[in-house]
């Protein structure tokens, strides 16, 4: 079953589409690469996914639900982690608090006002800590990390929410090679019991982690499939030699 | 490594608890009705800085409205003081509003009458439009420097209705009820040991409660907020909620702290709302160290402390003198005067998180 359809979804600024007609179809399980020169409308696609713009025009459909109307914390709430393009995590707060912040099953201000547990010891925040590596840093301020730990973290901070559908824009951007890989190890770690969606430029990473491939490119669907079958489409080589070329 | 004391939870607890203790000792120590009254005034602007500190620390919310609070809470608690001098029968309207040509006293003023009941409304009134124009301005997701113009705006607004409705409010002149505040019988003289411990009492408990809220997982979320509002939306909470909800909590502050001023001065006047208040509020905590609740405090007792005394020569001044601290904290002192308490317990006890913590205050306002 599909846990995410998107249906002849359109995006106008204006005259401009920044997304223009597109069918997108995501299964529970799976792991998606959203590839696609710059402006493309990847990030504004997921902005639609999780309601920070609405659709022009259009169904979203999460487990079969429309959630176009939406609110974004109540798309949230519904299991889509969204992780952004320019990473955002709470800065004046420990690696911990982050997390702690991003843990909750229940979002009520005053259920919260009554909440004092000591978030030591949890299995789930051990297990993510592993997963990106900020175990001994837990108690760093995170203004303090690494433009590469603070990546890492914030897909903490998505997992930690536990989503059914994870969107991840563009992970490695401003990370070292070795990072990258890292990165690249985590998100194979994901794959199979998480359900994700990661834009992505650089193409290695997109080798080391891909099933299928969605291409985009002025806002509409190019071209979907292997790795392989991506490379070898003329169409795909066509607009990516216009413009940086796929390497 | 070990971390610095100034982080470390029970050490907080105590230095608060202490500096609660020592206030209510002042009585003790000191025999003298004016030390009392004027400290009780201070304790009450602590509390207003208090709920600076809360708001804009804490929710990242720069607020210069706090004193639409505080002042609609002290016309309440005059109001109140006032009902209690009139006689239902012989004199029931007060005499400023019979020289305003008032001979019937007016529906808004029939609730205090009862003194419990102008003491609910003294404090409901402001904690629910407190409520109702967060609701506002939050919904709209109005930030930043915007809400510092709405909430300006809207205290300018108040100051004038205060200031203009001179029949029910007695305008410029202001209210002045003739005896002190009276609860259950007996007289709260604003130069007695009991006005003053009302003032430390509210003072302590709302800082105390202050400070538990905030280490609980809803204060985090707040702090969540200040940083980026974006994100913590994006993990599925009510921003807006939240937000709603902590600015009604500082309002509720303000409004305690409205009450005891009228008690202690026993005088209400438009300058409750007045601008300067609310922004001098702002500077006591931004002195002290608007992240921590004890800062804040500390800035409204230092800073009201220099005021008074400082020579006369130097009273007309004072704003210039009060602007030029402001700006000296902002650019050498971003986490006032606890930030250098905090460097200091650093560099003895470990400087682990000291650090830290100055890289991260850059990123705030
Ligand atoms: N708020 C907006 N107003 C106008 N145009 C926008 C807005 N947001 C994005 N766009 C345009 O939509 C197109 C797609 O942008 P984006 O989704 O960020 O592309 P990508 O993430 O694939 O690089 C770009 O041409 C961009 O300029
Ligand atoms: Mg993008």
């Amino acid at each position: 079953m599909s846990l995410l359809e998107l249906r002849n979804v359109s995006k106008r600024y204006g005259d401009f589409a920044a997304i223009d007609g597109l069918d997108l179809t995501i299964n529970k399980g799976e792991l998606r690469c959203l590839l696609g020169p710059n402006g493309a409308g990847k990030t504004t696609c997921m902005d639609l996914i999780v309601g920070r713009q609405r659709v022009s025009e259009g169904t979203v459909r999460l487990m079969g639900t429309d959630i176009a109307a939406l609110s974004e914390h109540q798309i949230a709430r519904k299991g889509v982690g969204r992780k952004f393009q320019i990473p955002s995590v709470f800065k004046e707060l420990t690696v911990r608090q982050n997390l702690e912040v991003a843990f909750n099953r229940n979002k009520d201000p005053f259920l919260n006002m009554l909440s004092f547990k000591n978030f030591k010891g949890m299995k789930r925040y051990d297990e993510i800590t592993d997963l990106i590596g900020l175990k001994d840093r837990s108690n760093t301020v995170s203004g303090l990390l690494s433009h590469g730990e603070t990546q890492w973290l914030e897909i903490g901070l998505v997992l930690m929410q536990d989503p059914v559908l994870l969107l991840m824009d563009e992970p490695t951007a401003g990370m070292t090679e070795q990072e990258t890989y890292k990165t690249s190890q985590i998100f194979n770690t994901l794959k199979g019991s998480h359900t994700l969606v990661v834009v992505e430029h650089d193409m290695s990473f997109v080798r080391e982690i891909a099933d299928v491939i969605t291409v985009m490119h002025m806002g509409k669907l190019l071209a979907e499939g292997t790795i392989t079958e991506i490379e070898n489409n003329p169409q795909v080589r066509n607009v990516y030699l216009g413009t940086e070329g796929i390497h | 490594m070990s971390a610095n004391i100034y982080h470390n939870r029970k050490a907080q607890w105590l230095a608060y608890i202490g500096l609660f203790l020592l206030l209510a000792l002042v009585p003790v120590l000191f025999d003298s009705p004016f030390l009392l009254n004027q400290l009780a005034r201070y304790a009450v602007f602590a509390m207003l800085a208090v709920s600076v500190s809360l708001v804009w620390g804490y929710g990242g919310i720069l607020s210069l409205g706090q004193g639409i609070a505080f002042g609609l809470a002290a016309y309440g608690m005059g109001m109140t003081m006032q009902m209690q001098f009139q006689d239902p029968v012989s004199d029931p309207v007060p005499s400023f509003m019979l020289t305003n040509d008032l001979s019937t006293l007016p529906l808004l003023w029939e609730p205090f009458w009862s003194t419990p009941v102008g003491l609910a409304l003294t404090i409901a009134v402001p904690t629910i439009f407190f409520i109702g124009f967060g609701a506002m301005m939050f919904q709209a997701r109005v930030a930043g420097v915007f809400v510092a113009i709405m909430t300006l705006a809207m205290l300018a607004a108040w100051y004038a209705m205060a200031y203009d409705m001179q029949p029910f409010t007695s305008g410029f002149n202001g209210i002045s009820p003739p005896m002190p505040f009276e609860f259950a019988g007996v007289s709260i003289d604003p130069y007695s040991p009991t006005a003053y411990l009302i003032c430390v009492g509210f003072l302590a408990a709302l800082t105390l409660a202050v400070k538990l809220l905030m280490q609980s997982k809803f204060g985090l979320v707040v702090q969540a907020i200040r940083d980026d509002p974006e994100r913590v939306r994006f993990l599925g909470y009510n921003v807006a909620y939240y937000q709603v909800i902590v600015f009604a909590i500082s309002g509720f502050i303000a409004a305690c702290g409205g009450l005891c001023w009228v008690m202690v001065v026993q005088y209400v006047s438009p300058t409750s709302l007045e601008l300067t208040l609310s922004v001098s509020a702002v500077i006591w905590a931004a002195v002290g160290g608007r992240l921590s609740l004890l800062g804040a405090i500390l800035g409204a007792y230092l800073v009201n402390g220099l005021q008074s005394y400082m020579g006369d020569e130097l009273q007309d001044v004072w704003m210039i003198v009060l602007g030029s601290i402001f700006i000296g904290v902002v650019l050498f002192l971003p986490r006032g005067l606890v930030g250098l308490i905090e460097d200091a317990l650093g560099y003895f006890t470990g400087k682990s998180e000291t650090e830290t913590a100055t890289v991260a205050i850059e990123r705030t306002v």
